[in-house]
Order: C-alpha cells, then sequence, then structure tokens
C-alpha cells in the first residue's frame, strides 16, 4: 500500500517537472495561433479559436525568409570551418594527450564573448568586412571550434590504438590513417559536435548582434528587433519564436542520444 | 551464527522465470559453494538470500526466522561482492566501520572491532589508505574484512576471488577457509571455479537453469555424482562419456567395443545407457588394455594428458606415467572397472 | 614513405597548428587589443585616435557606483542562479535515477530548454511577466496570492531573470548527474544496504559523495556560463528598469556599443575577463585534484 502511493506521489513529481520544462514552449505555441485581441484577453484564455494568421504575417515577410537563410548560411559555414580546423586538432591532443594544448581551445568555450567582440568590432570596421558573412562566420567558429574540440578529443580517445598501430605496422602514414580509418570510425562523435555547434551557432545572439546588419541579419536578431516596436505584436513575436528555435528542437529530438552525451561528456569523465 | 532454510524459492523477472524451485538447507557453522555455469541463478540466489533481490515465491529462513519480507539491512547478514563494492571516497578504516557506524555502535567499540578486523587480515598498516591506493588482493582483503566487522549471522561471497590473478587467488582460498575455521560463521559463496568449490566447501550446491542437480560434500559429488549434468560439470577435465548399452554385466559402446563394469545392475540390461570414466581412471596396460588412437598429448609436468580416440569416441586421459605416443599412434588402455559411472540415457540419472 | 615521415612525425603539432593560429587570432590578439585599449582614453565617435593615459581608467570606471553595482549584481544573479540550479538539479536527477515508464521522455524534455534560442526564451518569460496580460500574475492569483511586477520593477527584476535561468539550466544540472549516477556501479548502494544503511542516508552517505566530483563539475561550468549571461537580460530588460538589471556583460556591452566609450568598456571587459579566468582555472585544478 505505501509502496503504491511512494508510486503515485514520484508520477506526480515527475508530471509537474515535465509540465514546468514544457509551459513556456506550450505557452508560446498556444500564443502564436491566437489573435492579438485573444492574447491580451485577461484572465489570459485557454479556449480560442486558433489561426495561423501570425505565421502567415511573420513568413510572408520577405525579410523574415532572408533572415532565416543568413542563420542557416552562417551556421552551416561555422560548422564546416570548425571541423576542418577542429578535427585534426582534437586527433593530435586525443593522440598525444595534449593537455595543454585542449584548455587553450577551451578557453575559448570558458571565456566571454564580449571581450573579444570590441576588438573584432574595431577590425571588421578598418577591414570593411561589417555586415560581411566572413566576419560572422569566423565569429561563430570561435563558438564551435571548442565545441568540436572538446566532443571529438574525447571520442577519439575511445578508438582503441591497435588499430592505429596495426595499420602504421602495415605501412600507412599518420594522415592516410586519419582520414582513411579514425575519420570513418567517428561517425557518433561527428554527428554530435556538429549538432551541438550548430544549434549553438544557431542562439547565438550577441555577436550577431553586434557585427551584422540589415544584409546578415540573422534570426535572433530579427525576433529580437520585433520587441523594438511600439506596440508588442506578440502573436507575431511567438510566431517568429517557434520558427526559430523549431530547428533546435527537432535536431535535438532526432539526434537525442548525441545531444546528451555531448552535453555530458567532459564533466562525467572528471 | 545460525542456520539457513532455502525452501522451494522460485525467482521471476516479469515473465522470465530464472529459479524453479530450490531447496537447500544449510547447518549453523556450514561453508556452502554454489557452483553452476554462467547464467544458472547463483548470483540471484545469494542475492535473495541477502535480501537484494524480491522473493517470487517459496522461503528463506535464517534461524528460525523467514526473512522472506525482511529488508537486507535487518537481515544480520555480510556480503563480499565481486568487485568488493568498497566506499570509494572512505579510507579503509571508515569503510571497515560504516555499518556499525550506521547501527550507531559506540565508537570504542567500533575502534576496538576494525583493528581486531584489521589484525586478522593483516591491513593494519593501510587503515588510512582510500580504496583507489590499494592492489586487488588489498581490496577483497577490505571487502572482507567490513563483512567480518560486524560479527553477522550469515556471510555471502559471490565471486570474491575471479577478479585476482591466480595465484593470488589460491593465497585467498586458504585465508578465506582459515577465516571461516577461526570464526566459523554459516557461509554462502558462489563461484564457477571448481577447483575452489572442491577445496574450500563443507557442501557443494550444484545449479543448473535455476535447478539444483546435486547438494553434497565435495568428493561425494565427485565419487557419485547424481546425474550428468553433475558428472560432467565437477572435476577438470571433465568425465568422458561413451554411448551404449549393458550386455551381461559388461558395457557395449555403439561401436561393438565392450568394457569391463564391476556390479552393473542385470535389470538395465538392453536399455540404452551412457557410461561415464573420469580421465584419471584410464589405465595404461599394454596387454589388456584396448588401442586408442592418440591425436594430441599434452604434458604437465606432474601427470600428461592424453586425448585419443577410444571405442569410437574422443577421450581424454591422465596419466601420472610419461607417454611418449606420438599422434597418429596406438597406445592401449583400459578404464578403471571400479570407477566407471553409468547413467539412464533418457533421463540422465545414475544407475 | 621519405616525403610523408616529416609530417608523420610531426603530426602532433602540424595538426593543430590550423586551429591554434585561428584561437591566436581571435581570441588572445583581441585579448591583448583590449588590454591596450583599456589604458588609453578613446572614445570611437569621437574620430580621434585613442592616446595612451596609463591606468586612469581604472581608477574611473573601477569606483563608479554603476559598475560596482553591476559588479555585485552579477555575482548575486550568478550564485543565487546556480544555487538553485544545482539544488533543483540534483534533487530532479536523484529523483529520476531509475527504470520507469516514461523515462526517455522525461529525458528528452529536458534537452529542450538547454537548445532553446535564448533571445526567444526571453521572450516568451517577457509576455509571462507582462503584468497586464500574463500568465504569471494569473497563476499567482488563481492561488490567492497578489501579483508581481516581475521585471518591470527594479526590486523583483534580477529575481525573475534567476527563475528564467533556473528554468532554461537546471536540466544541464540534471542530465550530467544523471549521467554520472548511471555510470556509478550499483554495488556500493548494495553494501551499504546490507550494510544497515536506509534509502536516504544511501543516497546521504554513498551516492552523493560519489558523485560529488561530476556535481563540482557541473556546478562549475554553470558558474562560468552563468557570469556571461547576456541574450535573456538583453532581450527582456536590456538592463533596466534604470540600471537595475545591468550585469558585467551589459555595461560591458553598452560602454562598447552604445556609448562607444572604448577606454571605459576595456576596463570592464578586462575584469569580467580576469574573473571568468580565475574561475576556469579553478575548474583545471579542480579537474586535477579529482584525477588524482
Ligand atoms: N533483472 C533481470 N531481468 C531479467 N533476467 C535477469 C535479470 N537479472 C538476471 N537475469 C537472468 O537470470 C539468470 C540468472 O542470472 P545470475 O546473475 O543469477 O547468474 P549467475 O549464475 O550468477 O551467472 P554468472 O556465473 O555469470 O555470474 C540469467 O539467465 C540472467 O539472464
Ligand atoms: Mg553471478
Amino acid at each position: 500500500m505505501k509502496a503504491v502511493g511512494l508510486r503515485i506521489l514520484f508520477y506526480l513529481a515527475v508530471v509537474l517537472l515535465a509540465l514546468i520544462v514544457l509551459l513556456p514552449f506550450l505557452w508560446m505555441l498556444i500564443s502564436s495561433l491566437k489573435t492579438q485581441i485573444d492574447i491580451v484577453a485577461w484572465p489570459p484564455k485557454f479556449i480560442f479559436s486558433p489561426t495561423l494568421q501570425n505565421y502567415y504575417k511573420v513568413f510572408g515577410e520577405q525579410d523574415f525568409i532572408r533572415y532565416f537563410i543568413n542563420s542557416t548560411i552562417v551556421a552551416v559555414f561555422a560548422v564546416g570551418v570548425s571541423l576542418l580546423l577542429g578535427l585534426p586538432a582534437a586527433y593530435s591532443i586525443a593522440r598525444f594527450s595534449q593537455r595543454r594544448l585542449a584548455m587553450v581551445i577551451l578557453l575559448a568555450r570558458l571565456m566571454p564573448g564580449i571581450s573579444f567582440l570590441m576588438p573584432w568590432y574595431i577590425i571588421f570596421s578598418r577591414l570593411g568586412l561589417m555586415d560581411s558573412y566572413v566576419a560572422l562566420v569566423l565569429s561563430h567558429v570561435l563558438i564551435t571550434l571548442p565545441i568540436v574540440v572538446w566532443i571529438m578529443s574525447s571520442y577519439f580517445e575511445t578508438i582503441p590504438l591497435e588499430l592505429e598501430e596495426s595499420a602504421m605496422v602495415d605501412g600507412a602514414s599518420r594522415h592516410y590513417i586519419f582520414l582513411k580509418i579514425i575519420l570513418p570510425l567517428s561517425g557518433p562523435g561527428i554527428i554530435t559536435a556538429t549538432t551541438l555547434s550548430f544549434i549553438f551557432s544557431w542562439n547565438n545572439f550577441l555577436f550577431s548582434q553586434v557585427l551584422s546588419m540589415e544584409k546578415t541579419r540573422t534570426l535572433p536578431i530579427a525576433v529580437f528587433n520585433f520587441l523594438s516596436y511600439a506596440d508588442i505584436d506578440w502573436g507575431g513575436v511567438m510566431a517568429a519564436s517557434v520558427a526559430i528555435m523549431a530547428p533546435a528542437l527537432v535536431l535535438t529530438m532526432i539526434f537525442q542520444r548525441y545531444v546528451v552525451s555531448g552535453l555530458t561528456m567532459g564533466a562525467v569523465k572528471g | 551464527m545460525a542456520s539457513l532454510q532455502i525452501v522451494d524459492v522460485r525467482k521471476a523477472y516479469g515473465p522470465t522465470r530464472v529459479i524453479h524451485g530450490v531447496d537447500i538447507a544449510i547447518d549453523d557453522g556450514e561453508f556452502v559453494i554454489l557452483v553452476g555455469p554462467s547464467g544458472c541463478g547463483k548470483s540471484t540466489l545469494l542475492r535473495m538470500i541477502a535480501g537484494l533481490e524480491s522473493i517470487t515465491g517459496g522461503e528463506i529462513r535464517i534461524g528460525p526466522r523467514v526473512v522472506n519480507d525482511v529488508p537486507p539491512k535487518d537481515r544480520d547478514i555480510a556480503m563480499v561482492f565481486q568487485n568488493y563494492a568498497l566506499y570509494p571516497h572512505m579510507t579503509v578504516a571508515e569503510n571497515m566501520a560504516f555499518s556499525m557506524k550506521l547501527r550507531k555502535a559506540p565508537k570504542p567499540e567500533i575502534e576496538k572491532r576494525v583493528s581486531e578486523a584489521a589484525e586478522i587480515l593483516g591491513l593494519t598498516k593501510l587503515l588510512d589508505r582510500y580504496p583507489r591506493q590499494l592492489s586487488g588482493g588489498q581490496r577483497q582483503r577490505v571487502a572482507m574484512g567490513r563483512a567480518i566487522v560486524r560479527d553477522p549471522q550469515v556471510f555471502l561471497f559471490d565471486e570474491p576471488l575471479s577478479n585476482l590473478d591466480a595465484k593470488l587467488r589460491v593465497q585467498m582460498r586458504t585465508e578465506i577457509k582459515q577465516l571461516h575455521q577461526r570464526l566459523k560463521t554459516t557461509t554462502v559463496y558462489v563461484t564457477h571455479d571448481q577447483i575452489e568449490a572442491m577445496t574450500m566447501a563443507d557442501k557443494i550446491v550444484v545449479m543448473h537453469d535455476g535447478v539444483v542437480e546435486q547438494i553434497g560434500a565435495p568428493l561425494e559429488l565427485y565419487d557419485r555424482p547424481a546425474n550428468l549434468f553433475v558428472a560432467g560439470f565437477i572435476g577438470s577435465p571433465s568425465m568422458n562419456f561413451l554411448k551404449g548399452h549393458l550386455q551381461g554385466g559388461r558395457f557395449v559402446s555403439d561401436s561393438g567395443i565392450a568394457l569391463p563394469v564391476a556390479n552393473a545392475p542385470a535389470a538395465s540390461d538392453g536399455k540404452p545407457i551412457i557410461y561415464g570414466i573420469r580421465p584419471e581412471h584410464f589405465i595404461l596396460d599394454d596387454t589388456n588394455g584396448l588401442s586408442a588412437e592418440v591425436s594430441v598429448v599434452e604434458p604437465t609436468g606432474s601427470e600428461t594428458q592424453v586425448f585419443a580416440k577410444f571405442a569410437g569416441s574422443d577421450v581424454v586421459g591422465v596419466f601420472r606415467e610419461r607417454v611418449n605416443a606420438k599422434p597418429g599412434q596406438q597406445i592401449r588402455v583400459i578404464p578403471d572397472p571400479n570407477l566407471g559411472h553409468l547413467f539412464d540415457e533418457q533421463t540422465g540419472k545414475r544407475i | 614513405m621519405t616525403q610523408n615521415s616529416y609530417t608523420d612525425s610531426n603530426i602532433r603539432w602540424i595538426y593543430p597548428l590550423p586551429a591554434i593560429l585561428f584561437v591566436a587570432l581571435l581570441m588572445v590578439f583581441p585579448v591583448l587589443y583590449t588590454t591596450y585599449i583599456s589604458l588609453t582614453n578613446w572614445t570611437l565617435t569621437s574620430g580621434t585616435a585613442p592616446s595612451f593615459i596609463g591606468l586612469s581608467n581604472y581608477g574611473q570606471v573601477l569606483l563608479e557606483p554603476r559598475f560596482l553595482q553591476a559588479l555585485w549584481r552579477t555575482f548575486v544573479f550568478t550564485f543565487s542562479a546556480v544555487a538553485v540550479e544545482a539544488v533543483l538539479g540534483v534533487a530532479a536527477a536523484l529523483l529520476l535515477n531509475r527504470v520507469f515508464v516514461g523515462r526517455s521522455v522525461v529525458k528528452l524534455l529536458l534537452l529542450l530548454p538547454l537548445v532553446a534560442t535564448p533571445v526567444a526564451v526571453g521572450i516568451v518569460f517577457n509576455l509571462f511577466y507582462d503584468p497586464t496580460i500574463g500568465l504569471a500574475n494569473y497563476v499567482l492569483e488563481s492561488l490567492g496570492l497578489p501579483g508581481s511586477s516581475w521585471i518591470s520593477h527594479a526590486d523583483t527584476v534580477l529575481f525573475s531573470l534567476v527563475l528564467v535561468d533556473v528554468w532554461q539550466w537546471t536540466p544541464m544540472i540534471t542530465l550530467i548527474v544523471l549521467a554520472g549516477l548511471a555510470s556509478l556501479s550499483d554495488e556500493p548502494a548494495e553494501a551499504a544496504r546490507i550494510d544497515g544503511a536506509n534509502e536516504w542516508q544511501i543516497i546521504r552517505l554513498i551516492t552523493l559523495p560519489m558523485v560529488m566530483p561530476v556535481i563540482v563539475t557541473a556546478v562549475i561550468l554553470r558558474l562560468i556560463d552563468a557570469l556571461k549571461t547576456f541574450d535573456i537580460i538583453f532581450a527582456m530588460t536590456g538592463g533596466g528598469p534604470g540600471y537595475a538589471s545591468e550585469t558585467l556583460n551589459l555595461i560591458g556591452y553598452k560602454y562598447s556599443f552604445e556609448y562607444f566609450r572604448m577606454g571605459q568598456a576595456a576596463v570592464i571587459l578586462m575584469v569580467l575577463f580576469l574573473i571568468v579566468l580565475a574561475c576556469s582555472v579553478a575548474i583545471t585544478r579542480l579537474g586535477k585534484r579529482i584525477e588524482r
């Protein structure tokens, strides 16, 4: 009897937890389906006739699509560049236990982005690179590169050394081994690194806020700018918020296992 | 100290039944070893005795008390785990004192018991170390120390030596045995190493697929295995088996070779029979022996193992003598007529 | 073979070289540059070149009440958020560390706040907190409690922002601790059960001490990230009302990109940088200690 009571209590706690986690997402979704009148109603309406008009409005704007594309371009290139730079670095860190080197690259993950941002701002202005994809991608790589290095060096450490040693005995060069043996075995690690670094680039606000203007503006900035209108169009903002969160959330649901392992990796190893 | 009764105990994980009615009676102070192949339910049974697994059916009694629904902490047992389960964040002394602290024993009492146990196990110098600073054998000893400080009714061991190297294993085997002789605590010990079983046990329980195949003293199991499974499981190398039938007091193999059998029951004439003979019960006999074709010879120094084709089957023989035969050559051997075993082919039971 | 042997024997630094150059160029150089700027008197909009003025920016900024308040607020925000996250996160992990129906769904749900775009999260909470139409006050009032002014009043704004951070990042600690718990062997807990410990004693005396290194790492990671919180504060209050929710990151941003007082901004950035650096050094020290 006591056991059953505890069981019920446990499930109540879990449901409560789940509700708290979900509530902001649900409220965002619900509000995005309301008219402005329903949104400003008091008490808040839980029953209403849903409408897609907010989505039509947001996606109807030419610019919103462009911001979406900008965000995608920046994230894709940032991930690509950081894989290119990060994979060999991570391999070297894993194989030669270069802890100091790892620390230097990880500092980029730990340090506040704003302390690099001001000099970038000055230098990119001098070079005429403000509002350019190049500047934006470079800045985002500083976010994504540490993620790639962190995840991939842990991953490479799990690949047995014997595999490389036997290839070396067979006469393969290090470079060949890395390209033809290590990388093909690193699928799960690369998926983890790619997913997480894509999401973090996608969500980045500060760098894009400072370095981009009209041409290269990314989604987070666009959504933020909605707020600055005098009379906030809550339905539109919520629809835009849904649109901006959707890719990251969907990626997470698809690659759940990888995202969990990526986020918890280093900490558990101690 | 107490006796331990296991009466028709069953265990199922949902629909999967893993233990099907086990009965074991253990006297006060006895050292009982559970053996059996991997997955036969030894650990499960032990954990049910400990209270770490619920009991699906039957009854477990420690002393006069039925403990089915008694939580582990109130069963007054101690358990040594395969991986020792030392508390990594506590020193050796703290590990050993933990259970007494939980019981709110007075401090001087705890200290006295811990230092006594450390003395017995040779851990006195290591009391301030953490488990990660110990060797495998030392960790093993701490695990035992943790068990003995409490002076429990029953000791439970789950393959406590399987993580040690061969030499240390032999040494610890003796130490555990000595410890038992000194403390005389009722002990249930799980292993799948039959040398451990043979050398340490007062009584061996052979399990297979969740049932008890036979219970008995080590040599009893060796000399009179109750069925084919026990016959094959106890002894190394395993007993050789030949198929055939009895005829006029002799065993005739399917390939037509007749072997002498002392006091074969006449009633079984003609029935399908399995004849078992231990490797060490072959006798080299150039005059009366039957021929066997040697395939491999493995001298170990003290004895020689010979793999050969005999009476239509592959068999192995162990001889104290040196055997110089080469593969392909014939040797002449005869099974000791007094030491053959007969089993009913259908039921597997000893005849 | 021969033309490969040079790369082969030097692969340990050839492979990481591009990444190192990149980090040096985009991180190390800017930090040095910021250090230099902090020693100059420079307003970007004035069109004049930076002129060297020694440490006088430091004297000025470090004594300014607005800065000192932001510094204090940064610590208050960070420590209160992370303390709550640590307690709730570990408790949730202990709660969820068992087999139950729907476990994988709950774990997926826990991931969602972590990957949600912070700016958008801030906006959603703005709608929650809205004093006239927000769900937050509706919930309070239906529970018979008085409504709060949330982010629109200086007294409650920091607390409201802490709540957002707690909502978004507690799952991080839960997930890390859950992974830590999963990597523990069951045996010590079972041994303790036999040794006479009850459930609560097992958690307190065995499980928690064994995952403590993981908890500490997770908490320090969170501390470092919480110190740098920018997106939600900027999106929700912009540092307001007045200066009531300005943290170091926020005034660093404002001095740089709103007032363009680069010299003074650089001082603020240096302070933030040094605090985070100190925490990062602590984390590596700790990491080494735990390894031993
Ligand atoms: N939680 C469980 N759910 C379902 N089946 C289980 C569970 N635990 C154990 N079993 C099954 O119970 C049987 C007995 O397991 P047990 O661990 O007792 O074997 P064992 O004799 O100790 O083997 P070993 O020598 O390998 O330790 C096995 O077939 C195992 O697969
Ligand atoms: Mg077992």
